[in-house]
């Protein structure tokens, strides 16, 4: 089943032609052991959720998206045998991302202190990350769909950290409040006042741009 | 001065438990009034229009996978190189 969920064996692309990397065989007819029992069926499912938090926590760069992601799972499979089996792998991967999201921002800034060559290099690898930027949007896919999307995106990276984080646990990471609060560490009512707060930010920054772009009229409710 | 109660409840109530209703997050008793009042309340259903894009597009974007086969692949190939190491040392 694994094999399946991940889309095949792991491949790389930087093999030399006619050359065949050692890498760990599947069994044959079955998928490779991870020691951690129940990381596939109960972690792995949430990849893509956690991914999309990943995103919008790092303002939409996707390399530092995977980087959060794949360094959420890589401690989560770490830490495996403290989580308890059946409870909410959702939430506990989600703390972990945010808390991983957080400890390396912390890094990052700590770093700005040390001496200016090593602070240069770094800023360098981190602007270059940042050149990259977002994919090409896709040809095919509908323009007012797209931009509609794009606005979207743009006013949710716009919005202030504390709001942002509880709108993409709740709307991208489909949390409950419950889990939301687990996630964050703050209480029930603490979610609801800030996710609300949130989406009334989205939706009146969503609204200027539908005026700005002429699809409704300033005086329209 | 009177508010309208339309499904048992006013539409100052309705809206204000609008995204907790949305979310999924009422109790059900609570759930069903607001859903009777916005099915019936004219007033307050085009007040819905922005809720209802809005999750239009979240729930788009749930659906998406986020280029999930090369992800996975490069996360598995990452752990079992972790559990490789582990084993080393």
């Amino acid at each position: 089943m694994a094999w399946a969920m991940l889309g095949g064996p792991p491949v790389h692309s930087d093999v030399a032609p006619g050359r065949v990397r050692e890498l760990p065989e599947p069994p044959r007819g079955d998928e490779p052991e991870l020691a951690a029992e129940g990381f596939v069926e109960e972690a792995l499912p949430w990849l893509d959720a956690v991914g999309r938090f990943a995103l919008r926590l790092t303002h939409g760069d996707r390399d530092a998206a995977d980087d959060l992601t794949q360094d959420t799972f890589l401690r989560a499979h770490r830490f495996w045998h403290t989580y308890e089996r059946g409870t909410n792998a959702k939430s506990w991967l989600f703390t972990i991302c945010r808390t991983t999201f957080l400890r390396d921002r912390e890094r990052i800034r700590n770093q700005r202190e040390r001496p200016a060559a090593d602070f240069d290099a770094r800023v360098e690898a981190l602007s270059a990350v940042s050149a990259l930027g977002s994919p090409p949007p896709d040809p095919e896919h509908e323009f007012f769909g797209r931009l509609i999307d794009e606005e979207v995106v743009a006013a949710i990276d716009a919005l202030p950290e504390e709001f942002r984080e509880v709108l993409v646990l709740s709307d991208l990471g489909d949390l409950s409040y419950e889990e939301i609060g687990t996630v964050v560490g703050i209480p029930i009512g603490t979610v609801k006042s800030r996710l609300f707060r949130a989406r009334r930010l989205l939706q009146e920054r969503l609204r200027e741009f539908a005026v700005r772009a002429g699809y409704v009229h300033g005086g329209d409710t | 001065m009177m508010r309208k109660r339309v499904g048992g409840i006013s539409c100052e109530d309705a809206l204000a438990r609008l995204w907790e209703f949305l979310d999924d997050e009422l109790p059900p008793q609570e759930e069903s009034a607001v859903r009777k009042h916005l099915e019936i309340c004219g007033r307050c259903y085009p007040k819905y229009d922005f809720q209802r894009a809005y999750f239009a597009y979240t729930r788009r974007v749930r659906a998406q996978e986020l280029e999930s086969t090369d992800a996975r692949r490069k996360l598995f190939a990452r752990l079992l190189a972790q559990e490789s190491d582990a084993r080393e040392t």
